[in-house]
């Protein structure tokens, strides 16, 4: 309940919904599935405007790529058949455990992202596959990789503009693996570490590309390019997979708090990793 | 059992079932009230401070703002929120409203507006200067020289040494231990620490009170005990209670949680300032630091044991903290002795306790009563002690526990804060217990297979402990039942008896169906409303089957004897060939007539005149124990340290189950509260006394997708003093399940954890440790510094 | 605060609710009188004010009342016909799945959403499900039971389904 909200605007176009926001200044926020809004009850809100209204949410082919519109639900996201097969279904696996069947009803992938939780589950999936935000802001239409949209916790790029969608570009050539791995303390639960993880073998089990991923480990969920530069073109064996995870040690910048501590998180997030490399590894039929 | 019963022993449905699955308005808040506010209070900031000044002439001149309440606008009546037997024996420490706050929650002041909104608003706008005090928070700082004194009041009375903040203080002790540590060949002795962990019911405390034409003082609560909370209320409010009718309607879960007047006395104030209804629900985050808590302890068990595993002396030093008030201080603690120890036959026993305030929110009952933290302790000895003499935890219980026909003298010397009564055992179901227990879960297997192919870093377990409770206070407890007939052969009864979600009122329709030899749908079941059922104590200690069920057996058998007389005219029979059965009256003769109920009813009423109907009232002297052997298997990741529960067993004795399919419930319900205990759940502070983790969100209970296989065996006993042999069920299971958790991790991976909930950055830590010291001490095996051989 | 008019179906009944522009759905709801729609946290954690919208199982504490504006919205109230139980209803009586009732209405109407979805679920969805209806009374074995016996009824009276299939071995 927020009973100091003074308006709620349902738009059915977009630069009808940016026009209102602008119009609001401070006071006025988007709002789509409203599970954060309401939980974070910002008492300065005082006019929301509604997304899920503008047509945002679709699941569909562009280009040889994907564009998800940002008011799909993780329900939709979990249950879409083509996200189940996309890169060995990491990011319907990571919407699955965005909280409860309700919540995942409700919540959006938009809202997931613009709300830059460090924990967010669907971050590590999308950083790992390249996603790009595409954002309609006064100034028209821009896109950004996602690796630039979060600023730090609960800062994104968006700056007034509205996240309209998230493209995923077409997958690296080649075989390929990829995993997603999430540590919370029950299974139904904010994560204490999150991972997800893409790799490239040749035949000869070289890697040829690494992409890795954490949340709730910085102040953002981050690419880890130091780790994956150290893996690229070397033979995957279980020394190199040993080497990185002590490297990926190194790169986060936990924090304690009531879910789990600062030393915890750190040694989670190598062993979150090194399952996810090995996971990715067999799924290719990678003995190490 | 001795005879074919139609109504005890059957999985019936819930006779207040359907209008649950409905949704039907049967909760609390479930009313409309015409010109109902909406009351709030406003919780303390400082963990201890004193109120300077309080303006709230803001808050009163907000438009919908009706009263503002403060220490100086209400009676001050020292008293206790235990839902208890009068005299209490809990500290007369709390009042109404106060000029000091004693931890972050405390009330403050208390608002009434035309609305939620702006009775949080009217919240804001109090001003409040405090004369911030030092705190207390540590249990073991807090009667510390120089500690700042909590209750320095001087009309607070029952507490053991205020200047020493010491709420309450035990020491009892049967034989002698000491000479019992000299005979003994080994000595052990550690100390255990568990948490403050909440009820989490999901309807949370909510009251609405108004005053009804005849300007009594109408409340209708979530509560477990309408009866102590109408003279309780009737005692703050310095009003008769005669003014004060308490309406229990169904209770979304109480656990001991709502065996407490926690909303009724000020939500009552501001309906007496205001003479309109007020209603006021706790919200989930203020229901963690508002409402009350389990009692966090540390108990130091010491047991000398001889060389066959005998147990010859069991003592059990405790510090607890009831936090700033001691509600059921010195009660939860006592259990903790006199229901634990005794469960081995010990000869010297000898129980003390400390119950200190802290700055702290307020502990009080809660599912188990003390006997959680106690069983943790006393079962993780016992496992301990069990591999240190190279003997099977199982064989170590069948050796040591409490038998059939043993007297438990602790008990005697260790009642609910006065003098208790001895506990003879009259029914025991322990050992078969232990015996299909380890069967179930297939223990002599799993103890010794820990490995789980191709996955190296997972290592299983099994672990095991036992428990027993009570069935209601012995010689405290009692209970009423009215029974009542209609004129169709159906049956009004009307018990105090507080069925809060625990089938309570389905399982007395069952012992009265049963005597009355009617089916069970003939029962027109009313709990509890202080103006047409009878007094009962509540729903607490295990004691509803047990007693509200006696009571309601004995009314059912003095009403059966009235229709026995009307039918007998009717037959032509004398009563003593009539019985009742299948909602008829027969005879037991060879002349084979009968009336059904429905005739002898519409008999009485029209012919003879006269309403078929009794009342009785019921108690023991003794509390016969139902004992729980409960068994875990778990599953350890060394690499992250989480620990899953993969199987929990429990076999349980709780006498005659009058509905296996409700006593199944309890068990499997308790466990899910255990296993958090265990693993997930603590209530959080920061080094202010603030809560940090005050929403489900983070504090962390058990879900569906958390819950390992349970199973559930009763064996059946009868007990003699029991209702068709009925004991009790619902808070013996609560017991066990976290130190057979942690006795299954030892079995996993060989670390012990003594304090809870064990959570993945203790294992990973204790992996490490052990690690190390072993690759210190290899290759000899090491020497358990904690078991010593005496002499 | 300008109050906001909404119209929407409940239970099958066209409705319109005066609502203020920040009221979620489930302070509504129950001051029209739909009482079996619980408040248990408010933070879309336990599950109790579940209720349908459009056929989905959501928080009723986290939806925006004016986002239910043209929605269909099912509640507890509107499950049986009548003195007739659904079957789901039926299946949490006799499995002992309710003990206090209050976070039934929130499982019955998850469980509804789940069979209409899922008609043969697995324990493991049935599981996840649940997860989104915090018990404290149950453990969860009954209501998982329930649910799976409440698959068997369903799928029974659409013919397509035999109660042999109603014993499950569970996890």
């Amino acid at each position: 309940m927020m009973p100091w909200i003074e308006s709620f605007q349902r738009p059915t176009t977009i630069p009808e919904a940016l026009q209102l926001v602008r119009r609001g200044g401070r006071r006025a926020r988007f709002v789509a599935g409203a599970t954060d809004v309401l939980v974070q009850a910002d008492p300065s809100t005082r006019i929301l405007v509604d997304v899920t209204r503008l047509k945002l949410n679709y699941i569909k082919r562009q280009g040889k790529g994907w564009a998800i519109g940002a008011a799909t639900t993780m329900a939709a996201l979990e249950q879409s058949k083509e996200m189940q097969r996309l890169a060995d279904g990491i990011l319907a696996q990571a919407a699955a455990t965005c909280g409860s069947v309700q919540n995942r009803n409700l919540a959006t992938i938009g809202g997931n992202l613009a709300n830059a939780s460090p924990a967010a589950d669907s971050a590590p999936p999308l950083l790992v596959l390249d996603a790009e935000v595409v954002m309609v802001g006064p100034k028209g239409r821009r896109r950004l990789p996602l690796t630039k949209f979060f600023r730090g916790v609960r800062k994104t790029a968006l700056n007034g503009a509205l996240l309209v969608e998230v493209f995923i570009p077409p997958l690296p050539k080649g075989r390929a693996a990829w995993s997603f791995h999430k540590l919370a303390r029950l299974a139904s639960d904010i994560s204490v570490v999150n991972a997800a993880v893409g790799l490239g073998l040749d035949g000869k089990g070289n890697c040829q590309w690494a992409r890795i991923a954490l949340g709730a480990v910085a102040p953002t969920p981050f690419r880890l390019l130091e780790v994956e530069k150290r893996l690229q073109g070397k033979r995957l064996d279980r020394a190199l997979v040993e080497q990185a995870c002590a490297q990926v040690g190194e790169q986060v910048r936990p924090i304690t708090d009531v879910r789990s501590t600062s030393s915890y998180r750190r040694e989670m997030s190598g062993v979150l990793v090194r399952r996810a490399l090995l996971e990715c590894a067999e799924g290719m039929g990678h003995k190490l | 059992m001795s005879k074919e019963l139609a109504s005890v022993g059957k999985r019936v449905r819930k006779v207040d079932g359907v209008k649950l699955v409905t949704g039907r308005p049967a909760f609390t808040d479930d009313i409309h009230l015409p010109g109902l506010l909406y009351g709030k209070i406003l919780p303390s900031p400082h963990a201890h401070a004193r109120i300077k000044r309080i303006d709230t002439r803001k808050a009163l001149a907000l438009p919908g703002v009706v009263a503002v309440l403060t220490w100086k606008d209400v009676p001050r009546v020292p008293h206790t929120t235990a839902g208890q037997s009068w005299p209490e024996p809990s500290p007369y420490d709390t009042y109404l409203l106060d000029n000091k706050v004693r931890f972050v929650g405390d009330r403050v002041a208390a608002v009434a507006a035309e609305s939620r909104a702006l009775a949080e608003e009217a919240l804001r706008l109090i001003k409040v200067d405090y004369e911030v005090l030092p705190a207390v928070l540590d249990m073991e700082q807090a009667d510390a020289p120089g500690a700042p004194v909590i209750h320095d009041e001087p009309d607070s009375r029952g507490i053991h040494d205020a200047a020493h903040n010491i709420a309450g203080h035990i020491l009892k002790e049967i034989g002698s231990v000491e000479e019992g540590f000299r005979q003994a060949d080994l000595i052990f002795e550690h100390e255990y620490r568990t948490p403050r962990v909440q009820h989490c019911s999901i309807e949370p405390h909510v009251t609405i009170a108004w005053l009804d034409e005849d300007n009594r003082l109408v409340l209708r609560t979530s509560t477990q005990v309408p009866y102590h909370t109408r003279r309780q209320v009737a005692m703050i409010l310095q009003i008769p209670v005669q003014r004060v009718h308490v309406i229990k309607p169904r209770i979304g879960g109480g656990f001991g949680g709502k065996q407490e007047m926690l909303l009724e006395d000020i939500c009552g104030a501001l309906a007496l300032a205001t003479r309109r209804p007020v209603k006021m629900e706790l919200t989930r985050h203020e229901e963690f630091f508002m409402s009350r808590s389990r009692h966090p302890q540390i108990l130091r068990v010491k047991l000398g044991i001889k060389r066959d595993g005998t147990i010859l002396a069991n003592q059990m030093t405790v510090l607890a903290t009831t936090g700033a008030y001691g509600s059921h201080c010195n009660t939860v603690q006592g259990n903790t002795g006199q229901k634990v120890l005794p469960i081995y036959r010990a000869s010297h026993q000898r129980f003390e306790c400390k119950v200190v305030y802290t700055n702290m929110p307020v502990a009080g009952a809660f599912r188990g009563y003390g006997c959680p933290q106690g069983y943790f302790a006393l079962e993780s000895a016992a496992d301990e002690i069990a591999h240190t003499l190279g003997l099977d935890p199982v064989e170590f219980r069948h050796k040591n526990i409490i038998r059939l026909g043993d007297i438990d003298e602790l008990s005697a010397v260790l009642g609910e804060g006065r003098r208790g009564l001895p506990r003879h055992i009259r029914s025991c179901g322990l050992p078969e217990c232990l015996d299909r227990g380890a069967a179930t879960i297939g223990w002599s297997r799993k103890r010794h297979a820990h490995e789980v192919p191709g996955k190296p870093h997972l290592r299983r377990g099994v672990g095991m402990a036992c428990s027993m409770q009570g069935s209601a206070i012995a010689g405290v407890d009692w209970a009423a039942a009215l029974l009542k007939m209609n004129e169709d052969g159906s049956f009004n009864l009307q018990v105090g008896a507080t069925d809060l979600g625990t089938g309570s009122d389905t399982v007395i329709a069952q012992i009265a169906a049963e005597a009355l030899g009617v089916s069970v749908d003939k029962m027109i079941v009313t709990s509890s409303d202080t103006d047409f059922t009878p007094f009962d104590v509540g729903a607490y200690a295990s004691s509803t089957t047990i007693i509200s069920g006696g009571a309601a057996k004995k009314a059912a058998e003095l009403v059966r004897g009235q229709i026995l007389e009307a039918a007998s005219k009717m037959l032509e029979v004398p009563p003593d060939k009539l019985t009742c059965r299948d909602n008829r009256v027969v005879t037991v003769c060879e002349c084979e007539k009968s009336v059904t109920m429905e005739e002898v009813a519409l008999y009485a009423m029209y012919t003879l005149k006269h309403q078929i109907m009794a009342n009785a009232s019921h108690f023991n002297t003794d509390s016969p124990p139902p004992f729980c052997a409960q068994f875990a298997e778990v599953e350890v990741d060394t690499e992250t340290g989480q620990v899953q529960v993969l199987e929990l067993v429990t076999a349980v004795d709780l006498g005659v189950a009058i509905n296996p399919l409700q006593a199944e419930g309890q068990v499997e319900g308790a466990v899910a509260q255990s296993l958090g205990y265990a693993l997930s759940e603590e209530m959080l502070f920061d080094p202010q006394g603030r809560m940090t983790n005050a929403s489900f969100t983070d504090y962390k209970m058990f879900t569906a997708k958390d819950m390992p296989k349970l199973t559930t065996l009763l064996v059946e006993t009868e007990e003699p003093l029991g209702p068709y042999g009925a004991k009790s069920i619902a808070e013996v299971p609560i017991n066990a399940p976290a130190p057979a958790v942690a006795n299954a991790i030892f079995n996993a991976i060989g670390v012990r954890f003594h304090k809870l909930p064990i959570r993945p950055e203790d294992v990973l830590r204790a992996l490490r440790e052990k690690q190390s010291g072993q690759k210190a001490e290899a290759p000899r095996p090491r020497r358990r510094n904690r078991v010593a051989v005496a002499k | 605060m300008s109050r906001l008019e909404i119209k929407l179906k409940v239970n099958g009944r066209s409705r319109s609710f005066a609502i203020a522009p920040g009221e979620v759905l489930l302070d509504v709801l129950r001051r029209e009188g739909y009482h079996g729609v619980k408040r248990g946290c408010e933070t879309g954690e336990c599950g109790a004010c579940t209720v349908l919208v459009d056929g989905r199982a959501i928080n009723s504490c986290l939806m925006f009342a004016a986002q239910a504006d043209g929605c269909s919205l099912l509640t507890i109230e509107g499950i049986a016909q009548g003195d007739r139980l659904d079957p789901i209803q039926e299946a949490f009586l006799d499995t002992g799945a309710v003990q206090c009732g209050f976070c039934t209405p929130g499982m019955i109407l998850n469980t509804k959403a789940l069979l209409e979805r899922s008609p043969q679920p697995t324990e493991t969805e049935v599981r996840d499900m649940l997860a989104g209806n915090f018990c404290r009374c149950t453990g969860y074995t009954k209501p998982i039971e329930a649910v799976l016996t409440a698959a068997i009824l369903v799928g029974g009276l659409k013919g397509s389904r035999t109660a042999s299939t109603a014993k499950r071995k569970p996890r």
